[in-house]
C-alpha cells in the first residue's frame, strides 16, 4: 500500500515535470499574445478571459509571458546542471578511484570551493563573467562542481568495496573494465537522484541570479526577471509575481518529488 | 544548498542539541528584552521626534567633498549658507550674510555678515570662518566633487574687516550665488575643521544651522537634534514652537517597494522617492499625506551619442524623438504623477522656455517619413528597417534606480512599432555608466542632474563640458552659453537660455522624458513640509508635529 502511494506520487511528479517542459516548448503555439509587446493602456488587468494571469506594469500579458519564461528558465537550469555534471563527475571519478594523492589534493580543491556557499560563489564568478544568461549557467554550473564531485567520490567508494566488485577484480579484471562494467552501473541511481536535486537547485540559483538583474536583457520573459518585476507591484497586482512563482515553486516540487522518489525506489523510474 | 536525499532519514535529534537551541533562544530572548527596553528609555528624553527615510545610503557626507543630493537631505539644516533662495520666489534671501553687492565690473562680490551667529560647538561666526571654510574647499587635497565647481571662477577673498569679506573672480559668474545658497557651500566651524581630519570630519560635522548633528553611525542612522539658541534663520524659517521636532533619526530604505510599508506601519514619519505605483493605495489611508515635490534642472532624460552612427545623424534622432510617446511612458510607469518632459529643462528651473514644448509632438507616421528620407527602409521585410543591409538596431544604456528600466523597456517597444529595434543594457552603478559613456559604446545613455541655476546646462552640452557625453558640438551654442554665465541681468539671461533650449532641441541632443517629482509620503500629524528651492532638502526647522 504504501508502496502504491510512493508510485503515484512518483507518476504525479513526472506528470507535472512533464508538463512543465511541455508548456515551455509549446509556448510559441500556445501563448495568447507577444510576450514583449508593451500595451500601456492596459496596465495591471486583472486575471481574465483575455489575460489569463491578467498584465504587467506595462501592460504585457503575463500567461504569455510565464510560458515563454519557462523555456528561459528551464534552459538555464538544464545547461548549469550540464555544466557541473561533466567536471563534476569526472573529478569525482578520478578522486574516488585514483590514488590516494591525486584523492587528497582534488578533494582538498573542492573542499576550499565547497567552503564558500554556492550562490555567492556563483555572484563572484558572475562578476567575473559579465550578465547574460549563459553566464548565469555558466556561473552556478561552476558554484555546483565541488558538490557533484563530492558525491560522485563518495558513490564511487562505496562501489568499490561492494563483494562483487572484491570478487570482479580478485577474477583478474582491468581497472577500467571494473570501473565501466561494475562501479559506474552500481553508483549511476544515486548519482541520477542527486542529479534531480541539483536540477531544482539550479533552477532555483538560477532564477535567484536572474532575479537579481544578472540576466542580460532586461525585457526577455524570465521566472526570475518576472519576479523582480513583480514585486515592485506585488500590492498593485498579485499575479505578476504570483503566477511566475508559482511555476516555479511547483516546478521545483516536481523535481524534488522524482529525484526522493527515485532515491528510494530505482526500478520504479 | 546541496542535500544528499537520503539525509531526510536521519531524523532523531539528541536532547543534547536540542538543549543547546533552547539555551539560544532564551539568549535571543533577553538581549530582545533588553533592546526593547533601551528603545523604550531613548523614546522618554526625546522630546517631539520623528524617523525620516532617507533613499539611499551616501558615500559620503561631507558637503564639501561629496555630491550626493541625498546628504542634503540631513545636512541642509546643520548648516546655514551666506545667502539663502527662497523656495517658492525662488528669490535670493539673506543667510549669514546680511547684504551683499557686486563690483560694477562683476570681478567681486562683498558679503556683509551677521554678527550674532555662533557655531554649535560655540565657536563665534565672521569672516576669518568663512575665509577658513574657502581655504578647505579650494584646498586641491579635499578633492571636492561639488563645492568647488559652485565657486566657478572663483580665484580667492579679501577679509575686509571681521564681518565683511569679499570674493575675487577672474571672469563675472552670474550663478555665484545660486552656488553659495546650495548645502554644499554650508559654512563649516572652523575649530572643528581643524580638529579633525578631511576624512573624519563628515562624521564630526558643526555648523551654525537650526538642528545639530548628534549622531552617525554608518549605513545604519543619523540622529540631529534642535539647536535651541539658533535665532539667525532666513526669512521663511518659521519660528520654534513646542510642536516643533525636537529629534529626527534618519533611516535607509535603499528598496522602493519597502518605503510605503514603512510609511504605513509608522516606523518612519516621513520618507521620499515613493513608488508611483503606491501613491494612489497612501491616498487612500487619511493617517498619511502624499507631497509631489517638482525638482529643478534637467529632466529624467537620454542622451543621444552624436558621434556613432546612425544617431550622429539629425534626422534620426528627430525621428527617435517623433516616435516616442512620453505621455505612454509618463502615465504607465509613473502613473501620471510626474509632468512630461520636453526640452533640456524642467518647467521649474527659472529661464526654462516653453516654446519646446511644441517641438516634437508624437508622430510615428512622421518619424517614419524622416528615417525613409535618411534613406531607411524595411527591403528584407522582417519588420525591422534597414540602409545599406544594416539594420537600424540601437543600444540603449541606463541605470537600475528611476524606473528607467522600465521607461527603457517601454520606448524599446514603442519604436520597435515602427521597425526600430533597441538593445537594452542595464548597468548597476554610476561608475559603470559612466564607463559606457567614456567608450562612446552607446546610442542612447540615460543621466540627467537638478538644480535651480540654468548655467547646469554648460557641463552637458558644451563642448568639451565634463558631463557631455553626447559629443554635441555647436560654437553658437558654447558662445551663448558661455555668455549667459556673464550677464547678471536676468532678461539678458532669460533670452540667451531661450536660444539654447531651442538650439538644443531642434538639433535633438537630447530625448527628454518626464519632469523629476519626488513623492514624499508623511504622517498627517506633520504641518509644515516644505522643500529647499533646490527640490531634494526638507525645512526640518519648519516641521510641526501634532500630538
Amino acid at each position: 500500500m504504501a508502496n502504491g502511494w510512493r508510485r503515484g506520487r512518483l507518476r504525479a511528479a513526472l506528470a507535472l515535470l512533464a508538463a512543465a517542459i511541455a508548456l515551455a516548448v509549446l509556448a510559441p503555439w500556445l501563448a495568447t499574445h507577444d510576450p514583449r509587446r508593451a500595451v500601456p493602456e492596459e496596465q495591471f488587468q486583472p486575471p481574465s478571459a483575455t489575460h489569463y494571469f491578467g498584465t504587467d506594469l506595462l501592460g504585457r500579458d503575463v500567461f504569455s509571458r510565464t510560458l515563454y519564461g519557462g523555456g528561459r528558465t528551464l534552459g538555464v537550469a538544464l545547461l548549469t546542471v550540464l555544466i557541473a555534471l561533466g567536471p563534476g563527475l569526472a573529478i569525482g571519478i578520478a578522486a574516488g578511484y585514483g590514488g590516494r594523492w591525486l584523492d587528497a589534493g582534488l578533494m582538498m580543491l573542492m573542499d576550499a570551493l565547497l567552503a564558500f556557499p554556492s550562490l555567492i560563489l556563483a555572484l563572484a564568478l558572475i562578476a567575473l563573467l559579465g550578465s547574460g544568461t549563459v553566464q548565469v549557467a555558466l556561473a552556478v554550473g561552476i558554484a555546483g562542481i565541488p558538490s557533484y564531485a563530492r558525491v560522485t567520490r563518495a558513490a564511487v567508494i562505496q562501489a568499490r568495496s561492494l563483494p562483487f566488485v572484491e570478487a570482479a577484480r580478485a577474477l583478474g579484471a582491468g581497472p577500467r573494465a571494473i570501473l565501466w562494467r561494475h562501479i559506474v552501473p552500481t553508483a549511476a541511481p544515486s548519482l541520477l537522484a542527486f542529479a534531480g536535486v541539483t536540477l531544482s537547485w539550479a533552477l532555483l540559483n538560477g532564477a535567484a541570479l536572474m532575479f537579481l538583474g544578472y540576466g542580460g536583457d532586461i525585457a526577455a520573459p524570465e521566472w526570475g526577471v518576472m519576479l523582480a518585476d513583480g514585486r515592485a507591484a506585488f500590492r498593485n497586482a498579485p499575479w505578476v509575481a504570483l503566477a511566475p512563482g508559482s511555476a516555479l515553486s511547483v516546478t521545483v516540487l516536481a523535481i524534488n518529488l522524482l529525484a526522493g522518489g527515485l532515491a528510494e525506489h530505482p526500478a520504479d523510474g | 544548498m546541496l542535500t544528499s536525499a537520503s539525509m531526510r532519514r536521519r531524523l532523531p535529534v539528541s536532547l543534547g542539541v536540542l538543549g543547546v537551541l533552547i539555551a539560544i533562544l532564551c539568549l535571543a530572548g533577553v538581549v530582545v528584552a533588553l533592546l526593547a527596553l533601551r528603545a523604550g528609555l531613548d523614546d522618554k528624553d526625546g522630546g517631539n521626534r520623528i524617523v525620516y527615510g532617507l533613499t539611499l545610503n551616501p558615500s559620503g557626507f561631507d558637503p564639501h567633498i561629496h555630491i550626493s543630493n541625498e546628504l542634503g537631505i540631513p545636512f541642509y539644516s546643520i548648516y546655514d549658507t551666506l545667502i539663502y533662495r527662497h523656495p517658492q520666489t525662488m528669490d535670493f534671501v539673506p543667510g549669514l550674510a546680511e547684504r551683499w553687492e557686486m563690483a560694477p565690473d562683476g570681478l567681486s562680490w562683498t558679503f556683509a555678515l551677521r554678527r550674532d551667529v555662533t557655531f554649535h560647538d560655540g565657536t563665534p561666526f565672521n569672516a576669518q570662518a568663512v575665509a577658513a571654510n574657502l581655504d578647505r574647499i579650494t584646498n586641491p587635497e579635499l578633492a571636492s566633487g561639488k563645492a568647488l565647481a559652485l565657486l566657478g571662477p572663483y580665484t580667492g577673498y579679501t577679509v575686509v574687516d571681521d564681518f565683511t569679506i569679499t570674493l575675487h573672480l577672474s571672469e563675472p559668474y552670474a550663478p555665484l550665488l545660486d552656488g553659495l545658497s546650495q548645502v554644499y557651500l554650508g559654512m563649516a566651524s572652523p575649530a572643528a575643521l581643524r580638529e579633525y581630519s578631511k576624512n573624519t570630519y563628515q562624521w564630526h560635522q558643526v555648523g551654525t544651522g537650526p538642528y545639530r548633528l548628534e549622531e552617525i553611525v554608518p549605513g545604519d542612522r543619523i540622529i540631529l537634534r534642535r539647536n535651541p539658541e539658533y535665532a539667525w534663520g532666513p526669512v521663511f524659517y518659521a519660528e520654534a514652537t513646542d510642536q516643533s521636532v525636537d529629534t529626527v533619526e534618519f533611516r535607509f530604505y535603499t528598496d522602493p517597494a519597502t518605503r510605503s510599508l514603512a510609511l504605513e506601519s509608522d516606523a518612519v514619519q516621513m520618507i521620499g522617492e515613493l513608488l508611483p505605483t503606491d501613491v494612489e493605495l497612501l491616498l487612500g489611508n487619511t493617517q498619511l499625506r502624499v507631497l509631489r515635490v517638482p525638482i529643478p534642472g534637467l529632466p529624467q532624460q537620454f542622451f543621444f551619442n552624436t558621434k556613432r552612427a546612425p544617431t550622429d545623424e539629425l534626422a534620426v534622432r528627430q525621428a527617435l524623438l517623433y516616435a516616442t510617446n512620453r505621455t505612454e511612458i509618463v502615465d504607465a510607469v509613473f502613473q501620471g504623477q510626474s509632468p512630461v518632459a520636453h526640452g533640456p529643462l524642467t518647467a521649474t528651473t527659472p529661464f526654462y522656455d516653453p516654446a519646446v514644448e511644441a517641438l516634437y509632438p508624437f508622430d510615428p507616421t512622421f518619424a517614419q517619413s524622416l528615417l525613409l528620407g535618411a534613406g531607411y527602409g524595411d527591403s528584407d521585410n522582417d519588420g525591422i528597417w534597414d540602409r545599406d543591409g544594416e539594420p537600424l538596431r540601437l543600444t540603449m544604456i541606463f541605470p537600475s534606480w528611476n524606473q528607467t528600466p522600465e521607461v527603457a523597456q517601454l520606448i524599446q517597444s514603442e519604436w520597435r512599432d515602427i521597425g526600430i529595434e533597441v538593445e537594452l543594457i542595464r548597468v548597476p552603478d554610476f561608475p559603470t555608466l559612466r564607463s559606457y559613456a567614456l567608450e562612446g559604446d552607446f546610442h542612447l545613455i540615460a543621466f540627467y542632474d537638478f538644480g535651480v541655476e540654468a548655467s547646469l546646462l554648460n557641463q552637458f552640452y558644451m563642448t568639451g563640458g565634463a558631463n557631455n557625453w553626447s559629443g554635441f558640438s555647436d560654437s553658437e551654442l558654447d558662445g551663448w552659453l558661455h555668455e549667459a554665465v556673464r550677464q547678471v541681468d536676468a532678461g539678458t539671461r532669460a533670452a540667451l537660455y531661450s536660444s539654447v533650449q531651442q538650439r538644443i532641441m531642434e538639433q535633438a541632443v537630447v530625448l527628454p522624458i518626464r519632469e523629476y517629482v519626488n513623492l514624499n509620503g508623511t504622517t498627517a500629524r506633520l504641518d509644515g513640509v516644505i522643500f529647499s528651492a533646490q527640490g531634494w532638502w526638507p525645512l526640518l526647522r519648519n516641521l510641526q508635529l501634532r500630538p
